[in-house]
């Protein structure tokens, strides 16, 4: 009897601390292979039609599965800054061979490979063959055409493409009228403010990922400053017709009778005019930041 | 026709006394933890998710089933000596044979009927109401059980002739070459001989068509299954088994049970 408590005893002195010390162990061999690896994502199996056949009869779920992975290795990598994005192609041309309805892996997908790094892949050409296919497949569905137009317009800008993407896109059923509107607006204008505007308005309403939604929002907000300070520019020429010099603050456009009140960005930060006598965003608005990002990575697209 | 009842009613009896429906807590648990989790982890697929998983585990949870208490059905009886006693009462062979198939089909209905419930309980927690369009993951439950159907029928084949070890492979293999029928069917007929061919592709009829039921990717998109297609499948499956049936019965009555 007495040796039975003694073992009971023993058991439970030994399972915490055996258990506290595995666990520590365990986070020192987690980092000891985390610096002998240095890519731990890794696509085994790249061929999309070979594990279609592998997956049996459970292609849609093994399709879930690779969507979810690259919504991970994407996500991970966007957490931790990281512009390195090339397994993300073969997850998505799996996941979409796996499942060609699977809609939201090229709209998505596409988001993901065409915006600039880190925000994205940075390739714009692989997000066009990914939403061709989705074209293919799911011939019906206009809002993947609205895609491919927003990749030509935006990240490849080349307007006739763009112009063309929508305007095929209006033809197909329950396609929204300004599908061609915009086709139209395109064709004629190129790149203009209100067409970026109503393409970020568009994706922020369509969309309910939350992720997107803030992207979409943040970019509205930028080109509503960008309107904003255009305006003021025309105020700015008007002062400066009428006194023979530029104004050097916003309130000297108000006490000229040319603004009602100081105007404020989108954030409710002043605009200020910046020492070129150009209207701009406040030094302490956070949409700077997002503007100089913003900047810098459409210098690192290649066009 | 009453004796292959009875016989059929012992199978179901004795499958839940196996506690055979203890999986149904299984798919339970993993539907409430997919319900949960893959709405955090994944964009865009939570509704299509639970329908993919819904359908694939219903589908594997049926066919370990199938296959395993399917070969035991004659098999077990015959080992515990059973078999014995019950065919010196007036029953025949070839309506044991009917009545385990049966009994398992039976049981096989109870519990992809349980499971599409469970199934669709989790749906509405998802998606928070039905619409119209889901009615096609029905469709999709009915031809995994009639996929099943089939599985068992072979299993009992399989098990009349031969070790329970080997029919096991053999019902998994059919069963997997059975989802690639169509590539068997495919295959460029002008490197081979027209002879080769020929037997090809009557191949590719005689072996059964698994991909027939596999309407899981419409299911999971809300497509709808054309009415046609469900009439095609059920006939497809009946006579199917029949004719394994009438192949089992015919090496069970041969079967030298001393």
């Amino acid at each position: 009897m007495k040796s039975q408590t003694a073992m009971a005893l023993l058991l439970v002195l030994i399972l915490p601390l055996g258990f506290a010390r595995i666990w520590r162990l365990q986070h020192g061999i987690d980092s000891q292979l985390a610096s002998v690896s240095q890519e731990p994502d890794d696509v085994l199996l790249r061929s999309g039609k070979l594990v279609k056949i592998m997956s049996l009869e459970y292609a849609p779920l093994m399709a879930d599965i690779y969507w979810t992975r690259a919504v991970q290795y994407y996500g991970n990598k966007h957490v931790r800054g990281q512009a390195n994005l090339e397994m993300l192609w073969p997850l998505l041309d799996v996941t979409t061979t796996l499942d060609p309805n699977l809609i939201v892996a090229y709209r998505f997908g596409a988001m993901f490979l065409s915006q600039a790094p880190p925000a994205g892949a940075g390739r714009p050409d692989q997000a066009v063959e990914l939403i061709r296919r989705g074209i293919q497949a799911n011939p019906d569905y206009w809002r993947l055409n609205e895609d491919l137009g927003f990749v030509y317009y935006f990240d490849l800008k080349d307007y006739p493409k763009a112009s063309e993407a929508f305007l095929e896109g209006s033809k197909k059923p329950n396609a929204q009228l300004w599908m061609k509107v915009m086709a139209a607006k395109i064709a004629a204008e190129g790149d203009s403010l209100s067409t970026s505007m109503f393409l970020w308005k568009d994706i922020y309403e369509s969309s309910s990922d939350p992720m997107i939604k803030e992207n979409a929002l943040q970019r509205l907000k930028l080109l509503k400053a960008q309107e904003d300070c255009m305006r003021l520019d025309a105020l700015a020429d008007e002062y400066a017709k009428r006194n023979g010099r530029r104004p050097a603050r916003m309130t000297d456009l108000v006490q000229a009778g040319l603004l009602r009140g100081v105007p404020a960005d989108p954030e409710g930060f002043a605009y200020v005019f910046g020492e070129d006598g150009k209207a701009e965003l406040n030094l302490d608005s956070p949409l700077l930041e997002q503007q100089v990002l913003l900047e810098r990575l459409n210098k690192v697209v290649p066009r | 026709m009453k004796r292959v009842g009875i016989v059929a009613l012992n199978t179901f009896r004795e499958a839940v006394r196996d506690r055979v429906l203890y999986n149904l807590v299984f798919f339970a648990l993993l539907m409430m933890l997919a319900a949960v989790v893959v709405g955090q982890i994944s964009i865009g697929i939570e509704e299509s998710v639970i329908v993919s998983l819904g359908l694939s585990a219903i589908s594997v949870i049926g066919l370990l089933i199938s296959v395993f208490i399917g070969v035991a059905l004659v098999s077990k009886e015959m080992e515990k000596r059973t078999l014995y006693a019950l065919l010196a009462k007036p029953v025949r062979r070839w309506e044991f044979l009917l009545g385990k198939f049966g009994g398992l089909v039976l049981t096989l209905a109870v519990n992809t009927a349980a499971m599409a419930a469970g199934l669709f309980l989790v749906m509405l927690y998802v998606k928070h109401s039905l619409q119209r369009e889901d009615a096609v993951v029905l469709v999709a439950v009915y031809f995994i059980w009639l996929k099943l159907a089939l599985i068992v029928a072979l299993a009992l084949m399989f098990s009349c002739f031969t070790t329970p070890l080997l029919a096991i492979l053999f019902t998994a293999g059919l069963y997997i070459v059975g989802l690639y029928v169509q590539e068997l069917r495919n295959l460029p007929v002008d490197v081979m001989s027209p002879a080769m061919a020929a037997f090809t592709k009557w191949l590719s009829y005689l072996l059964p068509n698994f991909e027939n039921f596999n309407v899981m990717a419409m299911a999971a998109h809300g497509r709808a299954v054309p009415g046609t297609l469900i009439l095609q499948n059920t006939l497809y499956a009946v006579i199917y088994c029949a004719i394994v049936l009438t192949g089992a019965a015919a090496a069970f009555s041969r079967k030298n049970l001393k």
